[in-house]
Formats: C-alpha cells, sequence, structure tokens
C-alpha cells in the first residue's frame, strides 16, 4: 500500500443526508464523511511530508476516527482520533482514504 | 561506557547536568518548567532563527544544580517548522550554541497518551538517559482513562512519575527521578521482515565502511549523537544496550529519509547512500513502504504500553486485519461541551466576534490613554532634565532627541503587554485554536492562516503588536505571508491623518459621506493586503499549500502567573532589541530634521521676514478678537507674537535641515502625485510614526504646535498658494495622499520589528520597496486621474 495518491476529489461538502446513502461504501475518503459518522483509516497519500506527518499525529494501523464537525464556513473539518481532537482542511483530509464504520 | 560529567572538555556546561524538557505541543510542557524552575529563568533567543529559547536552574535533591532547557513543542523529530527543527537539533546536540542534554525528560500528555507516546518512542531511539513526567493525570482520570505511572515505568523501562503541573504535584518526585535516569532498552518495533532486514544491510554497510566512530556522529554541542548513551547518571546502569542497536537506528532513520543533519555525514560514507537508495527501491517494489512500515510499527508499540499503562479496562480489545487497537469509550467532558457551545456555527461565531471586538477595544481604547499618559510622562520629564541645560543643540538633543526617542519606543508598551495579556489567556485557554478554526475558511482564500486573523486585527491598532503576534504561526510561510501584509491594516497612528485631510478637503461631504470615505479607506488596505497575500503566495513564499494540522486542546483555565510571565517576557523583549534600534533611527531622523542649522549671515533676514510674518498674525488676530479685550490681554497678544516669530524660524530651519533639502530634492518624484517639497517633508517625517505628518504641516505651515483638529492648520493648508497661484492642496491632491498614506510603508518602528521576527533584513526591504512602490503606482494614478476629471 506504497506511495498511495487519490484522486483530487472536488471540493464539496457532503450532508449527512448524502453520506447515509454510501453507508456501505467499502472506501471514501475522510472529507467526504457526514458529522457524526466514523471511519477507520485504510491508507494516506499526498505530499510526503504532510503523509508523514498525518501517520504520525496517528492515521494509521486501522485508526478510528469520527467526524465532530465542520467550522462554520464548512471548512476546516474537526475529527476525534486516538482519545484527541483535532482539525484538517479538506485538502488536506481528501488524503486519508477510510472505511466507513456504522458508529 | 558510562562517561563522566565532571570531564566533558565544554566548559559551557561547567561540569552541570543538563536537562532537556521534550514534549509535544499542549502537553504543559511549559507549566512543569515553570513549575521546577520558578523565576530563575532565562529567556532568549536560538541565534539566526526566531525561535525562543528558555532555560532556568534548578537543584536537584541530592543538592546539585542543573540547567533544564524548555524545548519547543514538537509531535515529531522529524521537524516540519524551525520550532521542531530547534528542539530535533538540541536533542540530537547538533547547536553549537546548546549543549547537548545529559537527561531528556520527556513530558507526556496522560489524558492523550498514544499520540504523545509517538514522540517518546523516537526519544527511546535517541538514547539518552530518560524520565517521563506523566503530566495531566488527573485529566485522564476524569475522562475515564486513568494511567499508572508504576505500569508505564514497567513498560518503559525509564522511570515515569506522575504530575499534575498546575498544581505542582509530582514536582519534587520528578526531581529526585531526574538522579535516576536511565536509558530506555530498545523496544522490539516488529518492522516488517523485509524491512529489518534492509535495515541490517544499512547498519552493516555503515559500519563497514570508514564511518565516523559513533561516539562523534553529532556535531555542534560538542557531545556526539551516541554519546549520551551512558546509562543512569548515578550508578552504572545494567544491561546497557551495545552500540549495534545505534547503528540500526542510524540505518533505519536513513531508509525513513530522516534529514536531520548528523546523518549527512553518514550519507557521505562511500557506499552508504547508494545502500540506502538500493534498499528504498527494493522494499517499494515488493509493496513495503519505509515510512509507513516505520510509524506503523511503532504506533503498534504504542497501543501495547498504552494498553499496559491504563488503569481501568475502559479500553477494549479490538482485533481489525491483525492490529489491535485501542478504543475509547467516547466519555462526553466539560471541554466537549464547551466546544460545542463556542464552535457552534452561530453561537460560536457570535461569541467570536465578541472576544475579537474586546481585544480590538482593548488595544485601540484602552491602550490610549495609557499611551498618551507615557508620551507626555516622558516629554515633562525631558522638559526637565533638558532645563538644567543651557539652549543650544545638547539641549534640543536631549529633550528632542533622546526624550522624544524613548518615548517613541516606550508608546508601544502599553498595546504589546495587552496583545500579550489576550494573547496568553487565548492561548492557555485552548481558544486560540478554536479561533484559528473558525477564521481559516476566510483566510485560506487569500492563502493565509486561520491563525493570521489575531495579528491581522491587531494590526489595525498597530502593526507592532500585530507582527509580533505571528509568533503563533508555526508555518513559516504564513507567517511571513502574514507579517508581510499586516502593515496594509489602517493603524491608529494613520487616523490622525486620515481626519485631518478628509476633514480639510472634503468637507462639503458631511458626516456620513466623510466616514463613508475613511471607511473606504480602510477597506483599500484589506483588498491590498488580500491581493498581495495572494501574490506572495504565488511567488516567493509558494508551497504545497501549507498543511492545516491543528489540534483542538481541551480547555484549561489560564494560569495568572504563566501568563503575566509571557507578558513580561515579550514586552522586555522588545524593549531590548526593537527599542534600541527604534531609538537610534528616532535619534538620527530628529538629527537630520535639526542640522545643519542656519548660518548666521542668514539669521538676521529672517529675522526681518520672521518679524513681519508675525506682525501680520498679531493684526489678524487683533482684528478678530477686538471685542473680546479681558484682563491678561497683553499678555496674550505677546504670546501670539512670540508664537507667530517662532514657528517661522522654525519653518525656516526645517526648510534648510537635511529632511527639508532632501524633501525639496524629492519634489521632481512627488510632483506626478501632486505633491510640493513640504509634504515631502512631511513624508519623510512619518517614517518616525506616520501621526508626525501632522505635526509636521504644524511646523511648515508655521502655525507652531497643531493637531489633526487644528483650524489654524486647516486655514493655512487651504491658503497655500503655488508661484502661479494655483492652491497647493485640491482634492485630487489629497485623496492621492490618503491612497498614499494607506499604502506606503513608511514606519520605522515597523521595519525594525520585522527584521527582528523575521532575522534578516531582506523581509523589512522587500515589503519598504513593493508598499512604498505600490503606493506610488495608486496615488499616481489618483492624482493623474483625478486632475483630468476635475
Amino acid at each position: 500500500m506504497s506511495q498511495v495518491t487519490l484522486d483530487a476529489a472536488a471540493y464539496r461538502v457532503v450532508t449527512p443526508e448524502e453520506c447515509e446513502a454510501c453507508e456501505f461504501a467499502e472506501v471514501c475518503t475522510l472529507n467526504l464523511l457526514g458529522v457524526g459518522r466514523c471511519g477507520r483509516v485504510l491508507a494516506v497519500g499526498g505530499d510526503p511530508s504532510v503523509r508523514r506527518r498525518l501517520m504520525e499525529m496517528g492515521f494509521c494501523n486501522a485508526a478510528h476516527v469520527e467526524v465532530v464537525r465542520r467550522a462554520p464556513l464548512g471548512d476546516p473539518i474537526e475529527f476525534r482520533l486516538r482519545g484527541y481532537y483535532l482539525s484538517l482542511r479538506h485538502d488536506q483530509a481528501r488524503h486519508i482514504r477510510i472505511q466507513p464504520v456504522l458508529s | 561506557m558510562s562517561h563522566c560529567l565532571e570531564s566533558s572538555p565544554k566548559d559551557i556546561r561547567q561540569a552541570e547536568m543538563v536537562i532537556a524538557l521534550a514534549g509535544n505541543p499542549n502537553s504543559g510542557k511549559t507549566t512543569i518548567f515553570n513549575a521546577l524552575t520558578g523565576l530563575r529563568q532565562k529567556i532568549g533567543n536560538y541565534p539566526g532563527v526566531t525561535v525562543e529559547k528558555k532555560t532556568g536552574r534548578c537543584a536537584l535533591p541530592d543538592g546539585r544544580q542543573v540547567t533544564i532547557i524548555d524545548l519547543p513543542g514538537t509531535y515529531s523529530l522529524i521537524s516540519r517548522s524551525p520550532d521542531e527543527q530547534v528542539a530535533m537539533e538540541v536533542l540530537r546536540g547538533l547547536r553549537a550554541d546548546t549543549p547537548a542534554p545529559d537527561v531528556v525528560v520527556a513530558v507526556v500528555d496522560a489524558s492523550n497518551l498514544q499520540r504523545n507516546l509517538y514522540l517518546v518512542s523516537q526519544l527511546i531511539e535517541l538514547g539518552r538517559p530518560m524520565v517521563v513526567a506523566l503530566n495531566m493525570v488527573d485529566v485522564a482520570e476524569r475522562r475515564g482513562a486513568p494511567v499508572s505511572a508504576g505500569r508505564s515505568e514497567e513498560r518503559l523501562g525509564v522511570p515515569v512519575v506522575a504530575v499534575v503541573g498546575h498544581r505542582r504535584e509530582g514536582i519534587a518526585e520528578l526531581k529526585a527521578a531526574m538522579g535516576r535516569a536511565r536509558v530506555a532498552p530498545m523496544p522490539e518495533w516488529g518492522l516488517p521482515e523485509a524491512m529489518a532486514g534492509e535495515v541490517e544491510r544499512i547498519a552493516a554497510e555503515v559500519r563497514s565502511g570508514t564511518a565516523p566512530s559513533p561516539s562523534t556522529l553529532g556535531e555542534g554541542g560538542g557531545e556526539g549523537l551516541l554519546d549520551g548513551r551512558g546509562g543512569a547518571l548515578t550508578h552504572p546502569s545494567p544491561g546497557v544496550p551495545g552500540e549495534g542497536d545505534q547503528w540500526s537506528v542510524v540505518a533505519e532513520r536513513l531508509l525513513i529519509g530522516d534529514e536531520a543533519g548528523d546523518l549527512d555525514r553518514v550519507l557521505e560514507v562511500p557506499g552508504v547512500w547508494e545502500a540506502v537508495a538500493g534498499a528504498r527501491e527494493r522494499l517499494l517494489a515488493s509493496g513495503v513502504d519505509p515510512v509507513q512500515a516505520d510509524i506503523e510499527a511503532h504506533y503498534r508499540w504504542i497501543d501495547e504500553v498504552a494498553r499496559g499503562a491504563e488503569q481501568r479496562g475502559s479500553s477494549t480489545r479490538g482485533e481489525t486485519g491483525g492490529v489491535v487497537r485501542l478504543e475509547y469509550a467516547p466519555v462526553r467532558t466539560w471541554s466537549d461541551r464547551v466546544d460545542s457551545v463556542l464552535i457552534h456555527r452561530v453561537w460560536g461565531l457570535v461569541i467570536f466576534a465578541g472576544i475579537m471586538a474586546s481585544l480590538f477595544v482593548a488595544l485601540f481604547w484602552v491602550a490610549e490613554p495609557l499611551m498618551g499618559g507615557i508620551e507626555d510622562g516622558i516629554a515633562a520629564l525631558g522638559a526637565v532634565v533638558s532645563g538644567w541645560l543651557p539652549a543650544g543643540p545638547v539641549h534640543d538633543l536631549v529633550s528632542d532627541g533622546i526624550f522624544a526617542g524613548v518615548g517613541a519606543v516606550v508608546v508601544f508598551v502599553p498595546q504589546i503587554a495587552l496583545l500579550f495579556l489576550f494573547l496568553g489567556v487565548l492561548e492557555d485557554s485552548g481558544y486560540l485554536a478554536r479561533a484559528a478554526f473558525l477564521m481559516d475558511r476566510l483566510l485560506r482564500g487569500v492563502g493565509l492562516h486561520g491563525k493570521s486573523f489575531i495579528p491581522l486585527l491587531s494590526s489595525f491598532a498597530c502593526a507592532i503588536p500585530g507582527i509580533m503576534a505571528t509568533r503563533t504561526i508555526e508555518d513559516r510561510r504564513d507567517r511571513l505571508a502574514t507579517i508581510m501584509v499586516a502593515p496594509f491594516m489602517s493603524c491608529a497612528a494613520r487616523l490622525p491623518v486620515y481626519i485631518l485631510l478628509i476633514g480639510t478637503f472634503f468637507a462639503t461631504w458631511g458626516a456620513l459621506g466623510q466616514a463613508g470615505m475613511m471607511l473606504g479607506l480602510y477597506g483599500l488596505g484589506i483588498v491590498a493586503a488580500a491581493v498581495t497575500a495572494c501574490i506572495f503566495r504565488k511567488s516567493m513564499l509558494k508551497g504545497q499549500g501549507s498543511p492545516f494540522i491543528l489540534e483542538l486542546p481541551g480547555y484549561k483555565v489560564p494560569q495568572v502567573g504563566q501568563v503575566l510571565r509571557t507578558v513580561w517576557v515579550n514586552t522586555r523583549e522588545f524593549l531590548v532589541r526593537a527599542g534600541t534600534i527604534i531609538f537610534c533611527f528616532s535619534v538620527i531622523l530628529w538629527a537630520m530634521s535639526y542640522y545643519p542649522r542656519l548660518p548666521e549671515e542668514r539669521t538676521s533676514a529672517i529675522a526681518v521676514a520672521a518679524e513681519a510674518h508675525a506682525q501680520e498674525v498679531l493684526d489678524s488676530f487683533v482684528a478678530a478678537h477686538r471685542d473680546v479685550r479681558h484682563t491678561g490681554w497683553h499678555w496674550e497678544m505677546d504670546s501670539v507674537y512670540d508664537d507667530a516669530l517662532l514657528s517661522y524660524i522654525a519653518a525656516e530651519q526645517l526648510r534648510y535641515s537635511i529632511s527639508g533639502r532632501i524633501g525639496s530634492a524629492m519634489e521632481p518624484v512627488i510632483r506626478p502625485l501632486g505633491y510640493d517639497w513640504k509634504m515631502g517633508v512631511g513624508l519623510l517625517s512619518a517614517f518616525a510614526a506616520r501621526e508626525v505628518f501632522v505635526s509636521t504641516m504644524g511646523i511648515v505651515y508655521s502655525v507652531g504646535e497643531a493637531d489633526e483638529q487644528s483650524s489654524s492648520l486647516r486655514e493655512a493648508m487651504q491658503r497655500d498658494r503655488y508661484a502661479d497661484g494655483s492652491p497647493v492642496w485640491t482634492t485630487p491632491v489629497a485623496l492621492s495622499l490618503l491612497v498614499w498614506f494607506v499604502l506606503a510603508m513608511q514606519c520605522m518602528s515597523t521595519l525594525v520589528v520585522v527584521r527582528r521576527e523575521t532575522g534578516t533584513w531582506k523581509w523589512p526591504v522587500l515589503m519598504l520597496v513593493y508598499m512604498t512602490g505600490l503606493a506610488y503606482v495608486v496615488a499616481l494614478g489618483v492624482y493623474q486621474v483625478g486632475v483630468r476629471i476635475g
């Protein structure tokens, strides 16, 4: 699973309803996950140094991620990961591939 | 191979133990540092970078004095920002200005154990004697995931002390544990087999080549990369890992592309670079990414340790693809509840607006009377001191040069102190990260960062605290872009100029029109900032859109002592570092408007003209006040006459001075903008501070002491005519000058602070050139168009 590169998904805030519809998708990028939903980290792509830092922050080993909220202007997005909170822009979150799970 | 500290060659250490505090941002490192050292701290800068260097002294229970270094917070030893770079270099002993630490105290936030342990896993590989300070154990307990120091110690093999930093609990135990610090046994990381094999192959290559001996790998601090492997300092540690381990660590770091300086020398060894490149290629071909495999192995170890360290079964074991994970029961803490309001999509923005408004009010209005008081106080003191001196150049130097220069520096203190008071509270409480979270989308559009908001807002009061506030922005490019556009925000010093010009030349517009005009000037500054930020991010500060990885730490009650310390340290630093340069420039600017003095042979001619002028002023004064004679009338007449006389001579003197001559010489350059030499002198003098333009106008128009409301100055400006009888001041001229004041960089204090914050003269010079260039072009356009359409 090396050198993961993901397609540049178009910037778009996905509504929870839409996310509901793709609940059984096998793979999804983190920016597309609706608020309150969870997923497991599958792979991280993008710029090597950012990718490394994201993994160092805990996006690895199938870690459990929850989407806590979006900022009032839609971006960035706040996540809960390994017992702490951090926020990423769409632009970073779309490089994290996850497997959605039922919360 | 435990080494004797007393025999250390570096005299900087003076046989004293050096202890470094390392930890993630928000791990409470600084609180522990303060608890350990009290007031015995020294705060400066690491040479060459604008990273704060904090050192302090503390006595261990056995009586030894130790030096404690509070390193900048870092998430990893593979650094991404200048702060993290410094932390890494100190820990690896690569900085000539800082001794390599004998002991590393890893500060770990127990309520955020996993991510904090990642740095610990790297610190273990560092191979220095270590102690772990398990901070915020109380928070971890409240969150339902209590951590046991005893069990962590078993797992890690180094002393672990439970600490609650802000209550000073466990500080004595931590001091005692420093004496017991030991090198952690190297864990079995469990790297994929293929990678472990490649690591061994590279290690063998490094060892067999003419590699530098392990103990001389590190440069700088005098101690080698591996030299710190002394085991416990007080008694020899059993089972000190052999050097073989360290070569493996070096090989692993090479393989994952760690670019720390100590590895450069290893890469120079013939064959090593090729071995690393070959290994990387083979691994990638077989589907193993060394970076990912390394981090995953570390986190697997972390899961093990964390599970062992937790006291209760709040964690559950889950098997997913063969990977053991920890899952936290989602305990809703009060911090979560606060967040659901403070970053709510409606209330969050309302509260944010309220907090920012109070920051702005504090900087703009609360600081104002304090600044006025300081200016008046220093001027009064200057008058007293210079009163002891005979009239002459020395007298003028003391009162107008030195005391005014001191005033020019000290006047910034209220705003800087208030700003850091706010920043300290916001940062300590955890709100600063939320503010960035709320505002990021707005600022990202122009290539800035959520954390650029407070610096830019502060710049509406004054660019100096604003630029100092950019220290909260970690990314270098984001920070530079913010610094470079901050002076476009219309600061309080521009306000008197705006009021003078709008009030004089747009009087017919009515209050509403004038307010609109004022708003337009602020808007112009904002637009200029947005456009230039975009341009900078697409040219000089281009970069793979700097990542926004922002931790939202749990809320904490700010500690008064810590906040006041921040205020004191930053204010003092401004006075010492920037203040001295600003003072020198002030004195130079004063001298330029003072010298050369009018020559003897011209004074008589000027005296005649001055007397005629004064008589004229007196006559018109008498004519205007014919009906209001009262006792003391002749006193008033005398003072009107004297003022007119002196201000006429002052105007002549200013015109004769270096500033006056430069103003005249500049005339051909500023003529196309509609300015004459008087305005040129005004623009030059505005370098001391923009509002000085108004008082300089008062001097060149011989109306004596003037402020932006003086009707005598306004009338004099409106009356002023060129030799051909056309008015000097027209609406296009005023507009052009207003635009100039919005856009031009003409504040030497700002330039000095930018120099201070960026570490080179390159940025302030660039700022001066592009802002003033932009101002010239736009003001030229405004004037030329204005003249043509009348």
